[in-house]
């Protein structure tokens, strides 16, 4: 700890702060430009001016200049003053002064700081800047002429997002922020350079003269897209949400965000959103009330009993999940209810269940920073969960974590510095994890720990199979590979495995986690800080899902199973609530077979889905921003969300809709409000006991995991494999997450429609173009997608994204972990 | 006795001397009186060129104690400029206090001496952008 005086008043700081650090912790402010808490420390603005007594005779600059013992700061007198003044003269002297016209305005540190020093007038003068605006793309728009010359765009976009789609470019006073050869700005546009940008040169074009900031109610609020749990603010005004604002103080993240929870916003105040209940009149929905609808759904419910099932999104609150399950069990009478096609949350709720014997991961995502070693199962760990890919990002660069990939195709991970990748033949996964497993223990790297846990020599007997050799030729990696990997992880004291799940990845199911938690036990990297597994759910509430049991029952069926029980006429009634089976489950006909065939179709959204479309009674339901309720991220963070607007249309939240339903199913009273379900959830399910909603807070609480490990064999099948085929392999886009992103403007503005991706032999070998139709065909059928070339891919491997209802991937992929198709040239 | 008698003749020498003086009433609206040139009457917007010459910073709205104006910006296609898609005021909310026209920072928004805001019905007083800005 070192020791300075700042204006008289006594500071003792870490020994790697600097004085701006030591001011701020203070509570002293010093004005500054071109410095953010997560950006390494810059000196470029020159506002941060302070005298050090020690250093007379010159300014020093306070965000570069490290405090030391017995220092003494003053951060304001009249020299100070004048330079600072000074500052803003040159930087107003080639800034254009439109505020008028700047949507920054408002929160824009230049006419704060100018508005702070009364810089009135200018005695300097000299022609402004004549750069071309960047109107070309989508959702950033960069006008250089208002850039102060900041360098935090470069630098947030170079340290924490790894793209580096900026740099500084010419010298002198032609100097500006330029793009790759000043081309137009072709990157993953997660927005963070707008978000840090303190002036108007980068702005948001979907929010472009929407409103005024100071005009903007902030709300505070959970992306509900992925699963990582990123805090929002949002920009409310008339009951609408315009944007999302930056807050540097929220979340473990900073108030980082990815493309999709920084642009995808629109879909809450879709004009395509549904605003009555509909019930089908012969082949048309008609528009109903609702004491109609739910007294049909609440009839046909009771009538069906057990023969009602049930697909529930996990984009639901906790609340409204708990008081479904309840309904459903307790008032309908069935068992039959599941969630994520039954296999995106079988890590979670099955595997890390019988192996931990809690549904959750033994890690959280600070364990991310504090690790040795991280393997990630598959690169699309940074498609899945962009925010926890930053993250990687911090830790490889900043911790010198040590990044292992083992995947079916590379990826933006990949290319961090000291990344490994492991490529493997499609599928096989699963044998790999084993093959890992058992030279942990021929090569004695088992921990002391292991022998001592149940299943051991199960394990071991079902491992000694899965020799070296064959792994190696499964995998198609060498055998030396495979040690070494093994050898590095079992060597890492804090090694931490990552795994997304989602249902685009139909590999990523039970058996993967188990083998990984497996791994993880024999080597004792589990339940200690840094170490252990991370399951990534896909959904911004599967993790509150698994821990609410959003499972069938003993005797229920699961999703393949009540899709099953649709067409075999077992299931009468089908209530989905937010799920879109259609588009996001696998096996697109066999799903459309099943809920045209099944009695009654009841379905619960905040659009006319595809699934939907096919319902004979449709319940218009709330956004995140429309209610109020907890969501638990992936390591189990239970966070607040906040109501931000009104409900649109005569739309309900779905816990007013349960609850309705609930009453009138059960005779029981209603609930009188969600806080009083989170009570009763805190009181009945093991992981949120002692939870109160005010304990909650802004930040939300991590809940831990209480570990009961258990080894658990696993049986890998040998992947298929068919000569001449294609392995397609599905998963989630950039831009994307489930469908809902279908209905945000932001992300379909970049990518609008589904893709096939080939790597450059394939590209070569069928001689493709960017944008070539290509038909792809199955088993189940053939669909014509838009190529997309890349080098991530191995020659006969390809991916495309599920997230699309046009040329769906679902109609040809059948929910294995690789589909074999054909591809050719589409005339 | 002399006391009460000279108020009373005091008045009527004043009343006398208006006699032969201009009459202080205004034969409205035959006569028309002289506006300040500082008068706040009605507002007007401003042209340039096919348009007002309001950028839709919303200054007025911001500073309006009274809430009567609403703005509604738009993005020209072509020239990419900020424009008002729609400016209204409400005039049975406004107190003519001339802030809006002190808040602008394009010389937008001015206040004409146009008094005679009558009219037949509610909607005739919400001014639009339309009615507002100068004629050519």
């Amino acid at each position: 700890m070192v020791n300075l005086t700042i204006d008289d008043k006594q500071v003792t700081v870490a020994k790697d702060a600097t004085i701006y650090d030591a001011a701020k912790s203070a509570g002293i402010k010093i004005p500054i430009l071109c410095h953010d808490k997560k950006l390494h420390p810059f000196g470029g603005c020159r506002m941060c001016l302070v005298e050090v007594e020690q250093m007379k005779g010159r300014l020093i600059p306070s965000c570069t200049t490290p405090a030391t013992e017995g220092m003494i700061v003053r951060t304001s007198n009249e020299e100070i003053v004048k330079a600072r003044k000074l500052v803003l003269e040159l930087l107003l002297l080639k800034h254009p002064v439109d505020c008028p016209v700047c949507d920054a305005a408002g929160d824009c540190d230049l006419q704060n700081l100018t508005y702070e020093y009364g810089v009135s007038k200018n005695p300097l003068s000299d022609e402004k800047f004549r750069w071309e605006i960047d109107y070309i793309n989508p959702l950033i728009e960069r006008d250089m002429n208002r850039c102060v010359h900041c360098g935090k765009c470069a630098r947030i976009c170079d340290e924490i997002v790894s793209f580096g789609a900026y740099t500084f470019i010419n010298r002198g006073i032609d100097a500006k922020m330029g793009t790759a050869f000043d081309g137009p700005l072709e990157c993953e546009f997660c927005g963070s350079c707008v978000s840090v940008c303190p002036v108007g040169a980068l702005l948001s074009r979907p929010f472009k003269f929407k409103a005024r900031w100071w005009a903007m109610q902030k709300v505070k609020s959970v992306c509900s897209y992925c699963g990582t749990g990123c805090q929002l603010t949002l920009g409310v005004k008339d009951n609408k949400v315009l944007t999302t604002i930056y807050d540097e103080n929220q979340g473990f993240h900073n108030g980082q965000l990815c493309t999709r929870g920084r642009w995808g916003y629109q879909f809450v105040n879709s004009e395509k959103r549904l605003t009555t209940p509909l019930i089908r009149k012969g082949s048309a929905l008609v528009e109903a009330t609702w004491d109609e609808a739910l007294a049909l759904v609440s009839t046909k419910l009771g009538e069906a009993k057990s023969a009602a099932a049930a697909l529930v999104t996990p984009r639901l609150t906790n609340e409204e999940l708990f008081l479904f399950k309840k309904l459903f069990t307790e008032g309908v009478g069935s068992e039959n209810l599941d969630h994520s096609a039954g296999y995106a949350h079988a890590a979670l709720t099955d595997a890390a269940l019988k192996g931990l014997g809690e549904a959750a991961s033994p890690s959280v995502i600070a364990d991310i920073q504090k690790c040795d070693l991280l393997l990630v199962v598959k690169s699309d760990a940074y498609e899945t969960h962009p925010v926890i890919g930053f993250e990687i990002n911090l830790g490889v660069k900043r911790q010198g974590v040590n990044l292992r990939i083992v995947s079916d195709k590379s990826g933006k991970l990949s290319r961090l510095p000291g990344a490994q990748t492991l490529l493997h033949t499609p599928g096989s996964e699963l044998v790999l994890f084993n093959t890992l497993a058992n030279i942990i223990v021929t090569e004695k790297l088992v921990d002391a720990s292991a022998p001592l846990l149940d299943g051991y020599a199960a394990l071991v007997t079902a491992l000694s199979s899965c020799t070296v050799e064959k792994g190696a030729a499964v995998t198609g990696l060498t055998p030396e590979a495979l040690v070494a990997l093994a050898k590095e992880y079992a060597a890492s004291e804090k090694a931490l495995i990552l795994m997304p799940l989602g249902l685009g990845y139909p590999g990523h199911g039970s058996a993967l986690a188990q083998s990984l938690l497996n791994l993880a036990m024999l080597t004792g990297r589990i339940g200690k800080e840094g170490s252990g597994v991370l399951f990534m759910g896909e959904k911004n509430n599967s993790q509150g899902a698994a821990d609410l049991g959003i499972v069938p029952g003993k005797n229920g069926k699961d999703a393949a199973g009540i899709i099953d029980g649709c067409i075999a006429g077992t299931i009468k009634a089908l209530y989905l609530v937010g799920e879109n089976p259609v588009v996001s489950y696998p096996d697109r006909k066999k799903v459309e077979a099943a809920l045209s065939k099944v009695d009654f179709l009841v379905v619960q959204d905040l659009f006319l889905t595809e699934s939907a479309a096919k319902a004979h009674v449709v319940l218009p339901a709330c956004s995140f921003a429309e209610k109020d309720g907890t969501f638990t991220s992936l390591g189990r963070n239970v966070q607040k969300i906040t109501k931000a607007i009104k409900p649109v249309g005569s739309s309900k939240s779905d816990y007013e809709i349960f609850n309705k339903i609930h009453a009138a199913v059960t005779g029981k009273p209603l609930y009188a409000s969600c806080q009083a379900l989170f009570t009763e959830i805190s009181e009945s399910v093991s992981g949120y006991a002692g939870l109160t909603w005010a304990k909650l807070g802004s930040n939300g609480v991590v809940r831990p995991v209480t570990l009961s490990p258990k080894l658990v064999p696993v049986v890998a099948p040998a992947p298929t494999a068919e000569a001449g085929k294609f392995a397609l392999l599905t998963g989630s886009a950039l831009n994307h997450c489930g469908t809902l992103s279908q209905y945000g403007e932001g992300p379909m503005m970049v990518c609008p429609e589904g893709y096939v991706e080939f790597g450059r032999a394939d590209v070569k070998r069928l001689s493709l173009v960017e944008g070539d139709k290509v038909t792809v065909s199955s088993t189940a059928g053939s669909v014509t997608l838009k190529a997309k070339l890349g080098n991530r891919l191995s020659e006969g491997v390809v991916f495309a994204p599920y997230h699309f209802n046009d040329n769906s991937i679902n109609s040809i992929a059948t929910g294995a972990p690789v589909t074999w198709v054909s591809v050719a040239k589409a005339k | 006795m002399l006391n009460v008698a000279s108020p009373l003749i005091n008045g009527l020498k004043i009343t006398l001397q208006h006699l032969f003086k201009k009459p202080v009433t205004l034969q409205y609206p035959t006569e028309r009186p002289e506006i300040g040139p500082r008068f706040r009457g009605l507002h007007a917007l401003n042209r340039y060129h096919d348009r007002s010459k309001c950028v839709a910073c919303y200054l007025c709205p911001t500073v309006c104690p009274a809430k009567c104006i609403t703005v509604e910006a738009a993005e020209d296609p072509i020239t990419h400029d900020k424009y008002a898609s729609r400016y209204d005021i409400d005039l049975l909310r406004c107190i003519f206090c001339g802030y809006c026209v002190e808040a602008c920072p394009v010389d937008a928004v001015k206040m004409t001496g146009n008094f005679e805001l009558a009219n037949y019905s509610r909607d005739d007083f919400n001014y639009t952008q339309e009615k507002l800005t100068d004629k050519q």
